[in-house]
């Protein structure tokens, strides 16, 4: 076939003239939807005394009485015009909506939110905000499972976000992008299309106090960060597909003191080269109390249907340390070191001498083109302090897809357990000393996990999955009052050395 | 931030290579100027884990399948091969912009009510497979300015990819992978244990800045926009759009069924796709704005 020739730079003069003439609104209407409705609510306002150091503490408050909503002039702060220059943001005395508060807002303010429904879906650039709500069960943003996220901050650094209920949105509840300095606490998320709260590229962060229900892909999501410099403490975290979950994080990221129940897997941490920072590394999870993640009625992304049944599993992560934590009854294993096979990279395997290279370094290198899948092992974990029972596979298990697993430097030891898979886990790779024994006695098979993903119960619509009402909850202490507080001062201090195996739940 | 211009491989400029034999031997009409044809294909395509450069992503389900093509064929209900469309329900030859715009989606993200179709991938030449899902990835073309990204203007059509092909189109206008991996190929590859096997088309990012469609989609010269070089557009199409890339999703096909497979629009390298600018305006423009020229990862899918 010959070829017509087409020409580079082809009737130029009609174009250059009209570039005036496009792009369409190019305007920052941010506001999907503007209403505000502070009527209706029935809020607890009642503040518990705050116990901070129990893994249970964020169970909902059973027996919160109902109570008049506040409203916002007699919330405790004065409610001066809009744009009074008192640094406090009210919704909805200052502003209808709480984009409209936080597109006025300058850096350092205060972002008040009176009790209400809100339906929006807030974008936030400004740095150190505080985004508050005067009663966490009463100032409810709500996606009406029709906009995506409830709050998402976008490359701003310092933003706290506090005292609210996030639900129905189509991916997350809280969300932050590219943050150094981030902070959710005393949040509710309550159904949502990927995370309850979502921290993404981001680092020096925390999570505290939170309720996250019902979320597709994880209630509690820290990933694509190392070192992350953050911390997870006193979350309760139950009906998602994944508790928490978090691809390519770790060095200095601490999941502490909280409870993941009836997901369908607990806390999942895995690498992948479908994002970058890998490996998953260096996450400290302990003092948490893991049980029963056998729920078969959440929704699941593909991840969640091959980890279910599995309290703490680490699928592919490396230099983890899970120490302390109480872990029971689950159909697969209590804390499992597995692979996670990537059938479709798009980067080699680190070398281990890549593994402590930093998230913003690694992101200047050139990906490699790999053809055929890589498998991803779990390695030089360390297991130690952990109370496991009832798990109908293993307690305690490391396990590959055809690597030799007695060189992958994991180790276990001061648990207390009944099965190990292999045998003897404890006696073939303690923390001290040199093991012994027969690594392929009782391995625990996990490749047959990809085959039983067809016979176990399938994805739940994370529109229409059954789940716990939120109930009632503790929230932050004089929310009214307290002067604003960016996220400037996070992560909190965590005395590792203080955290003991906490209690079962009566 | 990663850099997100990343040094050729030698792939790519093979692959640049190509798009230039390529362009000079599917025109139709037959000159003997030289080519230039920096804007029949990109000369390099975004690949590789995701979180390196900004972006907006939206997954759809398939809506429908129907013998129409509201762009090329607008009007005549049944004129083109068969399509599977996604996004905006019910879109069909004679639907209207306000009619799009307005109806339900099937993609995640409620606002974007585009609508996106494709041909249909078809066993022996001749049986439907169905769709997983649709993916479109919003981002500034490689080495493209973000903040100069423009939103589409309301309306906006786009087409990608030649269904009349026979032969191989450049990788980086339509290529095969396995689910999101970096490897792309001209023809469906093996992709058994995978999540899918996907076809990928990479949309123009340079518009004319005049006219929301091309007045004769048969003469590649009229095409109202073409492929950003060097992250510069050619000054007859100076105004930077974001360079979507829209994959297609199927289960992976088996290795024995895969030589059998063809397009509803012909062969199997016939790979194409259109675009047609129903999003809630406000919405994709917000998106451009706090996503592509922050350079932000406002989601990934893979």
């Amino acid at each position: 076939m010959t070829g017509r020739i087409r020409r580079a730079v082809a009737i130029a003069a009609l174009a250059a003239l009209a570039v005036a003439g496009c792009g369409g609104d190019s305007g920052a209407d941010t506001t999907e939807t503007g209403a505000s409705d502070e009527t209706g609510q029935t809020a607890d306002t009642t503040v518990a005394d705050a116990t901070t150091s129990s893994a249970t503490d964020d169970v909902p408050v059973e027996t919160a009485a109902p109570t008049t909503p506040p409203s916002s002039s007699s919330a405790g702060t004065t409610a001066p015009a809009a744009g009074d220059d008192d640094g406090v943001r009210e919704v909805p005395g200052e502003y209808e909506t709480i984009q409209a508060a936080v597109d006025a807002a300058d850096e350092g303010d205060l972002v008040l939110i009176a009790p209400g429904t809100y339906n929006e879906a807030v974008d936030v650039v400004t740095n150190n905000l505080t985004i508050r709500g005067l009663d966490r069960d009463g100032v409810v943003l709500d996606g009406e499972l029709e906009l995506d996220n409830g709050i998402r901050v976008l490359g701003a650094s310092g933003v706290a976000v506090e005292n609210l209920t996030a639900q129905n949105y189509t991916a997350n509840g809280v969300f932050f992008t590219a943050a150094t300095g981030y902070r959710a606490s005393y949040i509710n998320t309550h159904r949502t299309g990927d995370y309850g709260i979502y921290a993404f590229d981001s680092v020096t962060g925390q999570i505290d106090h939170a309720h996250t229900v019902g979320s597709k892909d994880a209630g509690v999501y820290i990933g694509q960060c190392y070192p992350c410099d953050a911390v997870i403490t006193d979350v309760l975290s139950e009906h998602n597909g994944l508790g928490y979950s978090g691809t390519n994080s770790g060095g200095n990221l601490l999941i502490v003191n909280s409870t993941f129940r009836n997901n369908r897997a607990g806390i999942v941490p895995n690498s992948g080269s479908y994002e970058l920072c890998y490996p998953e590394r260096e996450t400290t999870i302990a003092g948490n109390l893991v049980y029963s993640n056998n729920q078969t009625d959440t929704p699941a992304i593909d991840v969640a249907l091959l980890a279910q049944g599995n309290g703490i599993l680490i699928a592919g992560g490396v230099r983890n340390t899970i120490v302390k934590n109480r872990v029971w009854d689950h159909n697969r294993t209590g804390i499992g070191l597995v692979p996670f096979l990537e059938e479709d990279p798009n980067d080699d395997l680190p070398t281990v001498d890549e593994w402590t290279v930093p998230c913003a370094e690694q992101k200047n290198q050139a990906p490699a083109a790999v053809d055929g899948a890589l498998l991803w092992d779990s390695q030089e974990n360390a297991v130690t302090g952990n109370v496991v029972s009832d798990s109908r596979e293993a307690d305690l298990a490391v396990a590959s897809a055809g690597g030799d697993i007695s060189t992958f430097g994991n180790c276990f030891e001061g648990n207390e357990f009944a099965t190990t898979a292999p045998l003897e886990l404890e006696t073939l790779a303690p923390c001290e000393g040199t093991g012994s024994g027969d690594w392929a006695a009782g391995d625990l098979g996990v490749a047959r996990w990809l085959a039983e993903i067809d016979s176990l119960p399938g994805e739940v619509d994370w529109k229409d999955a059954p789940l716990p009402e939120l109930g009632s909850h503790e929230g932050m202490a004089d929310p009214a009052t307290a002067p604003a507080r960016p996220a400037t001062d996070v992560p909190m201090s965590i005395d590792l050395d203080a955290i003991t195996v906490p209690d079962a739940p009566a | 931030m990663r850099s997100p211009f990343p040094t050729p491989r030698p792939e790519r400029l093979a692959t640049a290579l190509l798009a230039t034999a390529l362009a000079v031997a599917t025109g139709a009409c037959g000159t003997d100027e030289i080519a230039l044809v920096a804007n029949a294909a990109p000369d390099r395509v975004i690949v590789g884990p995701q979180g390196a450069v900004g972006q907006f992503a939206v997954e759809c389900e398939l809506s429908h399948l129907a013998p129409d093509d509201p762009i090329v064929h607008p009007g005549h209900a049944g004129a083109s091969h068969l399509h599977q469309f996604f996004g905006s329900v019910g879109v069909r030859a004679d639907s209207t912009y306000e009619e799009a715009a307005s109806s339900e989606t099937t993609c995640g993200q409620q606002g974007d009510s585009a609508s996106y179709w494709a041909p249909v991938l078809l066993l022996d030449a001749r049986d439907p497979v169905d769709a997983i899902r649709a993916v479109a990835y919003y981002r500034a073309g490689p080495e493209v300015e973000p903040t100069s990204v423009e939103p589409y203007p309301p309306g906006m059509m786009l087409v990608a990819g030649d269904a009349t092909a026979v032969e191989p189109q450049p990788l980086s206008v339509v290529a095969w992978s396995c689910g999101t991996g970096s490897v792309r190929e001209a023809t469906p590859p093996d992709c058994t244990g995978a999540a899918s096997l996907r076809m990928i088309v990479t949309y123009p990012d340079c518009w004319n800045g005049v006219t929301i469609s091309s007045t004769d989609w048969a003469d590649p010269d009229a095409r109202h926009a073409v492929y950003s070089e060097g992250g510069r557009c050619p000054a007859s199409h100076p105004v930077h759009i974001p360079q979507l890339q829209f994959a297609v999703d199927y289960p992976p096909v088996p290795a024995d069924r895969l030589a059998g497979l063809a397009l509803s629009s012909g062969d199997i390298h016939s790979g194409h796709a259109d675009f047609w600018n129903t999003w809630q305006q406000a919405k994709l423009s917000n998106e451009i704005e706090v996503c592509i020229h922050r350079d932000l990862v406002c989601n990934v899918s893979s």
